[in-house]
């Protein structure tokens, strides 16, 4: 049994529900940017989004559209993963908490502050009543919620999922952020942008062109553990290391950051064409959802942006067939996933 | 209370977010909940807050608001009579 | 697979550990009082607080812990400190063990504590990184031992019912050799503004399954369960305490705080569970209800559970959040070892403070303290905001 991509679907700091970014990214040199919206009205009614903050109106529309590529009704599971939720309701609950007090404290806010209520409204809104689940691990938030699915997918609870990344980053949260030296001090200079990350897969039993071989997560890995978990996920996929064909790295240009990769990339991957993709998407507790997005667009166009190469140039974008996506936060919690095109 | 009514459909799109609507779209005799807006019982929870923050009015059981937000007529009578600021 | 449950660790506001816990639901002893450990506008509205304080927390823990910490956090390493104790993890460590931990606040308490200072100054900036719900499960985690897998469930109440959904999963798929699983939950003075905003705080100790039901009593704690396959068991020589049987997550889809008027959600989620362990509605000798002691949700659940079980029997029908209050994310594992005690001694725990039925329901709940039966499979309900609904079932463990 495999499990493939049906569909995607996207919303972030570079133009929403489309793939300009592959042609003409939108380049920023702050490290502070906030997603591109699109107009939500044709998604959902506005009364019927009258309580939804940003993060949810996005869920609503990713969700739509990556069901309706495919022409899907309901899936059978909707898994979210988002680290920090929906941070902008949580930020109004908790200022007006603390600078006015615990009197005429608005109900709406503490609902929408919760971090399930993204795949809660979803399934309201496609009236799903299938499996619901919401992970909220930092980093690796996204590959936690994409390995419930395909541990449904194994175990035959489901045919069908709907499998999401959400992260806003308000103004606020940037700065505290800001303080723990989460992004880059300056325009142009070395560090993360901070992005906003609203992804969404619909994923499926029934073949397509991009096959989901497998997903990890491993917390404080040494190098041995990732070669060892590396190998098992190939020989699960029936593959070898060097079948692999390009590698998506994390990397963010913040060195700490990218040292990891460089240190992963020279030991079990050396001279194998390196791509990234958070200098066009941006750095959040979910962005991994994009490397998967860039990496299935790779592989179903058979062509590779040339924003996307990190390092070793790619020679023919037609002989991508297999691509590990690796990601890590804080050198604490790491991911892979591998793709190929089936 | 033509006023008060004006004032009450400005908080109550305000306070509960209702994008595109305007005071004069509100039917002041029309139904808030279930039909008519189409809200429901956390906006009702949001209402009792607006009474309380903006006319120091406190519901201590929240099933007296279905009589008093019938309408905005009702919402305002009501407050006519009880408001303490 | 036959999953088995080796360990488990808890802790609440009805005492620490196994033994205590079990002293107070035999003994009907609880503690439901106002708000002790922060400073709240809300004296009237009564919670179930864990008894120590942080210190005396840290003090639990043996001491020499570092900042940031945040209450969640320790909670957590209370009761995963005997779990992992009991399972004997570090003296027979299997291969690969996870770590999946259900939390909804994470460290929120510090952040309403030090909110205004992360804004005006650069005094508290640590717990500006413990704010979030991961870094929470990285704390309990790092405190005990090395994990290979680590991850966090926040889906609010059902959160660390559906830690031990995805750690059997892991281990039905091979991922891993042993999980442990559940969640933890420090009350925050934010989330009970939130449930007050709701107006689903009661001011006296709750009533759950009781006409005059009115609200739930917030209460706080952490519990975690050891899982693994029955194999893994023997070859450590590590006897089970009990199986997990079956369980299953479904989702209401009906509104963001209400259940829906015939527990749609909630029914999905039982007969899924009942489906997933291969029992029929007669073996279920206990229901743990989720019984949170609002109006809404004892009648959905009370219609829920009447459509499946009311041909054959409805069973004894409890909720123990009558002793611990609503735990809320941590709610799903303490009541699973609430569960896995009732099997292992015997007896129905007790509804605390029932007296009229609810006339819209066929059945009443159980109220008789320490009643003793033989408890051969219990079902135990964990509902969260947004409708989420899942079940979860455990069965007295038999060597084939």
């Amino acid at each position: 049994m495999g499990v493939y991509i049906k569909s995607s679907a996207q919303i972030s700091i570079q133009n929403p529900l489309c793939n300009d970014w592959a042609v003409s990214p939108i380049i920023y040199r702050e490290p502070y940017a906030r997603a591109v919206e699109c107009d939500y009205k044709k998604y959902i009614n506005p009364i019927a989004a009258r309580r939804m903050g940003k993060i949810l109106k996005r869920a609503i529309a990713v969700s739509s559209s990556a069901l309706s590529i495919c022409g899907a009704a309901v899936p059978d599971a909707i898994i979210t993963g988002t680290g920090l939720g929906c941070i902008e309701n949580t930020e109004k609950f908790l200022s007006a908490m603390t600078m006015e007090g615990e009197e005429f404290l608005q109900p709406a806010y503490f609902i929408n502050s919760t971090h399930n209520t993204i795949s809660s409204q979803i399934a309201i809104f496609l009236k799903c009543h299938g499996y619901n689940n919401t992970f909220v691990q930092r980093g690796i938030s996204f590959e936690s919620a994409l390995l419930d699915a395909l541990m449904l997918f194994e175990t035959g609870t489901v045919n069908t999922a709907l499998v999401e990344g959400h992260d806003e980053m308000t103004q606020g949260y940037f700065k505290l952020l800001d303080k723990l030296d989460y992004w880059r001090k300056e325009a142009d200079g070395k560090g993360a942008v901070a992005g906003e990350t609203a992804v969404g897969f619909f994923l499926s039993k029934e073949e397509d062109t991009v096959k989901i071989e497998g997903t990890e997560i491993l917390h404080t890995p040494s190098m041995d553990d990732m070669s060892r978990s590396l190998l098992k996920m190939c020989s699960d996929a029936g593959i070898s290391l060097k079948d692999i064909d390009a590698v998506m790295v994390g990397a963010n240009t913040d060195e700490a950051n990218d040292a990891v990769y460089e240190a992963f990339s020279e030991t079990l991957f050396h001279g194998v064409p390196c791509l990234w993709w958070k200098h066009i998407f941006g750095e959040s507790f979910t962005s991994a959802a994009f490397g998967m997005y860039v990496a299935d667009y790779i592989l179903r166009n058979r062509v590779v942006p040339s924003a996307m190469v990190w390092k070793n140039s790619v020679k023919s974008a037609e002989q991508i067939r297999k691509i590990l996506i690796y990601n890590h936060f804080n050198n604490k919690e790491h991911s892979l996933i591998l793709l190929s095109r089936w | 209370m033509e006023q008060l009514i004006l004032e009450l459909k400005k908080q109550i799109i305000e306070v509960l977010n209702l994008e595109d609507v305007k005071p004069e779209d509100i039917d002041s005799q029309a139904p808030l909940f279930g039909e008519g807006l189409g809200l429901d019982s956390i906006d009702a929870l949001e209402l009792i807050v607006l009474m309380e923050k903006n006319y120091g009015i406190k519901l201590g059981d929240p099933a007296q608001g279905k009589e008093i937000f019938k309408s905005v007529e009702t919402m305002a009578e009501y407050i006519e009579a009880n408001r303490k600021k | 697979m036959t999953i088995c449950v080796t360990g488990i660790g808890i802790i609440s506001s009805i005492g620490v550990g196994r033994q205590a816990t079990l002293d107070s639901l035999l003994t009907g002893r609880c503690n439901i009082a106002p708000i002790a450990h922060f400073k709240t506008i809300h004296s009237d509205l009564v919670s179930a607080e864990v008894v120590q304080s942080n210190e005396q927390l840290i003090e639990l823990l043996g001491g020499g812990l570092k900042e940031p910490l945040t209450r969640t956090a320790l909670l957590g390493m209370v009761a995963l400190d005997q779990a992992y104790k009991e399972a004997r993890v570090e003296e027979q460590r299997p291969q690969r063990v996870a770590f999946v931990s259900g939390t909804t606040v994470g460290g929120m308490d510090k952040s309403e504590q030090f909110y205004l200072d992360f804004l005006n100054n650069d005094s508290k900036n640590q717990y500006i990184a413990s704010h979030d719900c991961g870094r929470c499960s990285e704390m309990i985690a790092d405190y005990c031992g090395h994990f290979d897998i680590i991850t966090t469930i926040s889906t609010a109440c059902s959160s660390a019912a559906n830690a031990v959904i995805f750690g059997a999963n892991l281990l039905k798929t091979g991922r891993t050799d042993m999980a442990i699983v559940g969640g933890s939950e420090c009350i925050t003075k934010f989330h009970l503004n939130g449930f007050n905003t709701l107006r689903i705080l009661d001011k006296e100790p709750c009533r759950p399954f009781d006409a005059s039901r009115a609200g739930l009593n917030l209460g706080e704690g952490a519990a975690y369960l050891v899982l693994e396959s029955e194999a893994s068991a023997l070859k450590r020589g590590v006897e089970p305490l009990c199986k997990l049987s079956g369980y299953a997550n479904f989702c209401d889809a009906h509104h963001q705080t209400a259940s829906s008027e015939d527990g749609e959600g909630a029914f999905l989620a039982m007969s899924g569970a009942l489906q997933n362990s291969g029992l029929q509605p007669e073996d279920i000798d206990y229901i743990n209800a989720h019984g949170t002691g609002t109006v809404n949700n004892d009648l959905s659940e009370g219609i829920a559970i009447s459509r499946l079980f009311s041909k054959r029997g409805i069973p004894p029908v409890s909720s123990t959040k009558s002793f611990t209050g609503h735990t809320t994310s941590a709610s799903g594992s303490i009541e699973a070892v609430i569960s896995i005690l009732s099997i292992q001694h015997g007896f129905i725990p007790a509804n605390l403070r029932f007296r009229n039925k609810i006339e819209e329901l066929s059945f009443v709940p159980s109220s008789d303290i320490g009643l003793k039966v033989d408890v051969n499979n219990v079902l135990t309900n964990s509902f969260g905001f947004g409708g989420n609904d899942t079940t979860l079932i455990f069965s007295k463990y038999k060597k084939e």
